[in-house]
């Protein structure tokens, strides 16, 4: 008993202390010394793993170094570099398996989505706009998948793949629904049926097409986009006739109005799109007419998690950026993060976002896109994701809103999660609604 | 509300009037600011609405041929009114801009301390600026007891009397004030005790840095100072036997300050989204009648509401007293999250209209996250609260 106290301490530290066990006891101790990443990377299948681990590179790579500009000055950076390596990385087509796509084969056919929510939070962890900006062409391109329509996905959705992953084609897709006088209804059942929709398709059966006339607003990547999937009733019809439609930039009468100002997710745009008399092929339709609502309802199901993902990556950076800060900081003699207080915020931090990746990854352990998992991972982990940026921001003070440090930008970014696909009250109706008849009755 | 039973000083009468300046104050000066599109208003137009707030007299400043000298916000009238006067100006100007209210705010508590120091002060600047943080934490209990101790951080800012004079070194960060102050009050280690100083900010060997850009409250300048062989007069010291009292009181108006301008931004973000909701249509019928904005809107009303009753609640007996700093500290932390708790609440009420800057709810919620975050958070105010819980029971 003649040790100092230090050296009591050491020796009961867990991976000593094992030494004293006998062999199968200590092959029985997990005492591997392994960042909290590296261990959550190491649960996921081999093909999933190489993605994360990919998108964990791209990001420090190519967006760490222009998030602060892209969300200081929105329209003076070029955002084709970014989107053309995404590109070439395969990050654009994972929607799809070899040869025509890039994700990989089994993962794939286990969960639609596992792929793109992993490489979410990567992106989302350095920029939350900048992965909006790539993210969001997954979402304007789902509805070709989900339509089920050979038709479109080998006549669409294939060539813009393979121009995507072979040419590095700076290119992306919007996905477009919400109008100005309806947001949250276009998003759950009885709202769209009482939705006040202008956006409208009328059918000229002479030019075997149809003419699009309304707006949409908000549309990420609304912008930049060179194809927009939207969105429209048909004329003198309701909601149940909503109809996606294909709608290529450049087409007479398509034009992109005001670029909201937003208070994150600054560097991807949200638009307001126009359509004045835009005439729209019958081949331009995905999947069957009519099909629109069904489609668009499962888009949601499909993208809800990765928005979740998104969510986590905003929360992730934000604990990341604020973990260096008390690494680096003094309080007095010394660092903060040797003081127990902080300390405990830290793992709390940390605990939460380990929750919420842990339920998107859950909800994501599917083929099919689930209502009420989808929902439920969403809003839990944008709420986890905003509460984790607010003590971030606390933890650091004054510190804590200078964009410099990065941790308010995330924090800015996160609040935008707990509003789009569907406002996290409307997220947790839809699980009231998908569950009505079985627990809620 | 019945706030006569907070102010025994002040007759209903009073309150109402100072309401009614800040209200005039903030229609006639401040909404112009948010003509056009910018987020945080039109900032070039501050100076000469500023102007406007020294001339209302709801500015307070340590030059007594000024109005807002005695009854400004946190003027010298504090003493013999209270904080309720403060509380109910600033809470109102910050329903409609926060960022001013803070530079007011901030001006009120410079001002303060000036005028209720001892000594005589060598001069009367019209604006001043409080430097009293190091680091990104106000001082700790153990610091503001013994600035010379790690307890846990002692102050680096240090004045040496040599001769006639005082020379000051250190740096002074998250110093809130006006654009180009004229003065700072300085809170420097002198010998083992608090000093306080009257410095003109256009000494030679001061050096001013912007913190650079900030989420929010961007109407009220922030910079680190840094003091280089700063000299100073012996008559430029303003207390008598140690400014530990003034250090203490200077904590307790800006955190009681603070707290007031949540309320106000609060209060601003549950009008505005009370009256979104009843204009706003979808689905052919108005959205405040949906359960889920009824809900968002009347949470947020009843986390205001608290938030404002536990400031108005704030007695103002002994502006000194470790008591006394402890209910600011614990006002500060709990109004903070209940006000930032209804603003986020607001917003989710407009949807994605909330999150873009034509609403000017993204605003609020910027600026009551500044004021979360800024001065002592939750987390290093609790470890102050617990501290100064042992120190009283002693």
């Amino acid at each position: 008993m003649n040790q100092s106290l230090e050296e009591r301490i050491e020796q009961l530290k867990p991976k000593n202390a094992a030494k004293k066990m006998n062999l199968f006891g200590r092959m029985l101790v997990d005492n591997r010394e392994m960042s909290l990443w590296e261990h959550d990377t190491k649960t996921l299948s081999w093909g999933v793993r190489r993605w994360r681990r990919k998108a964990l590179k791209f990001a420090r790579e190519h967006i760490r170094p222009l998030a602060p500009k892209a969300d200081l000055d929105p329209h003076g950076y070029d955002p084709r570099p970014l989107l053309s390596a995404a590109a070439r990385n395969g990050f654009q087509t994972l929607l799809l398996v070899p040869p025509l796509g890039t994700a990989s084969i089994l993962p794939f056919f286990r969960s639609t989505v596992l792929q793109v929510a992993v490489v979410g939070e990567e992106f989302a962890t350095e920029c939350g706009g900048l992965a909006l900006l790539l993210l969001a062409h997954n979402l304007g391109m789902a509805p070709l998948l989900l339509s089920g329509s050979l038709r479109t996905i080998i006549g669409q959705m294939i060539p813009f793949y393979l121009k995507s992953y072979i040419l590095g084609r700076p290119d992306c897709m919007a996905f477009a629904i919400t109008e100005p006088g309806a947001g949250s209804d276009v998003e759950e059942t009885e709202g769209g049926a009482q939705a006040k929709l202008v956006t409208t398709a009328k059918y000229v059966p002479e030019k075997k097409g149809y003419i699009l006339n309304g707006r949409k607003c908000f549309i990420s990547d609304g912008g930049i986009a060179s194809q927009v999937t939207v969105y429209a009733k048909l004329e003198n019809e309701g909601i149940e006739s909503w109809t996606c439609f294909l709608v290529k930039k450049g087409t007479p009468g398509f034009e992109v109005g005001r670029l909201e100002r937003k208070m994150g997710q600054r560097a991807a745009d949200a638009a307001e799109l126009i359509f004045d008399n835009v005439f729209v092929p019958e081949k331009n339709i995905v999947g069957r007419l009519r099909s629109g609502w069904a489609n668009n309802r499962n888009v949601l199901n499909y993208s809800r998690p990765v928005v979740g993902a998104m969510a986590l990556g905003h929360g992730r950076g934000a604990f990341e950026r604020c973990l260096e800060f008390c690494r680096k900081t003094y309080l007095g003699p010394r660092r903060l993060i040797e003081y127990q207080d902080v300390q405990l915020e830290l793992a709390d931090m940390a605990i939460s976002l380990w929750a919420a990746r842990s339920m998107i990854w859950h909800s994501c352990k599917q083929f099919r896109g689930y209502q009420s998992g989808s929902a439920a991972a969403k809003v839990f982990a944008s709420d986890t994701a905003y509460k984790v940026c607010n003590q971030a921001m606390e933890l650091m003070g004054d510190h804590g809103y200078l964009h410099a440090n990065g941790v308010e930008r995330a924090w800015r970014d996160s609040r935008l999660t707990q509003i789009y696909e569907g406002t996290n009250q409307i997220n947790r109706l839809a699980l009231i609604e998908h569950h009505l008849s079985t627990d809620f009755s | 509300m019945e706030k006569e039973s907070y102010t025994p000083g002040l007759c209903a009468e009073d309150l109402a009037h100072y309401r009614d300046l800040a209200v005039q104050y903030a229609r006639k000066s401040l909404l112009p600011i948010f003509d056009g599109e910018f987020s945080d208003g039109n900032l070039s137009l501050l100076p000469e609405k500023l102007k406007a707030a020294f001339e209302a007299g709801i500015a307070a400043t340590p030059d007594p041929s000024l109005p807002g000298h005695e009854y400004g916000i946190w003027g010298k009238a504090v003493d013999a009114q209270g904080f309720v006067p403060s509380i109910v100006l600033l809470s109102t100007i910050a329903q409609t801009c926060g960022g001013v209210a803070m530079c007011l705010h901030a001006q009120g508590v410079a001002s303060n301390v000036l005028a209720s120091a001892s000594g005589r002060l060598p001069f009367a600047p019209r604006t001043v600026g409080l430097a009293l943080q190091e680091g990104f934490c106000p001082p700790f209990w153990g610091t503001i007891h013994s600035p010379d101790i790690d307890a846990p951080a002692r102050i680096t800012t240090v004045a040496e009397k040599r001769h006639d004079q005082y020379i000051i070194n250190g740096t002074k960060s998250f110093v809130y004030s006006m654009n180009d102050v004229d003065a700072y009050v300085v809170f420097a280690l002198s010998g083992d005790e608090w000093g306080c100083f009257l410095v003109n900010s256009r000494a030679q060997g001061i050096e001013k840095k912007d913190v650079g850009v900030r989420t929010g409250l961007r109407a009220c300048l922030v910079e680190h100072v840094t003091f280089n062989n700063v000299e100073v007069p012996l008559e430029a010291r303003i207390d008598e036997n140690g400014a530990r009292d003034l250090v203490i009181r200077a904590l307790i108006l800006n955190w009681v300050g603070m707290s007031a301008i949540a309320v106000g931004i609060a209060h601003g973000a549950v009008a505005a989204a009370r009256k979104y909701a009843s204009e706003r249509y979808q689905g052919g019928k108005q959205i405040e009648e949906l359960p889920a904005i009824k809900m968002l809107i009347a949470g947020a009303e009843a986390f205001a509401a608290t938030a404002e009753k536990m400031a108005l609640s704030l007695s103002d007996d002994d502006l000194y007293s470790l008591k006394k700093l402890k209910e600011s500290a614990a006002a500060k932390s709990t109004v903070m999250d209940l006000c930032a708790r209804a603003v986020t609440d607001c917003l989710q009420s407009f949807g994605g209209y909330g999150y873009m800057e034509d609403y000017g709810m993204e605003k609020r919620l910027r600026d009551v996250s500044v004021l979360k975050s800024a001065s002592g958070s939750t987390t290093y105010l609790k470890q102050l609260i617990f501290d100064l819980e042992k120190e009283a029971a002693k």
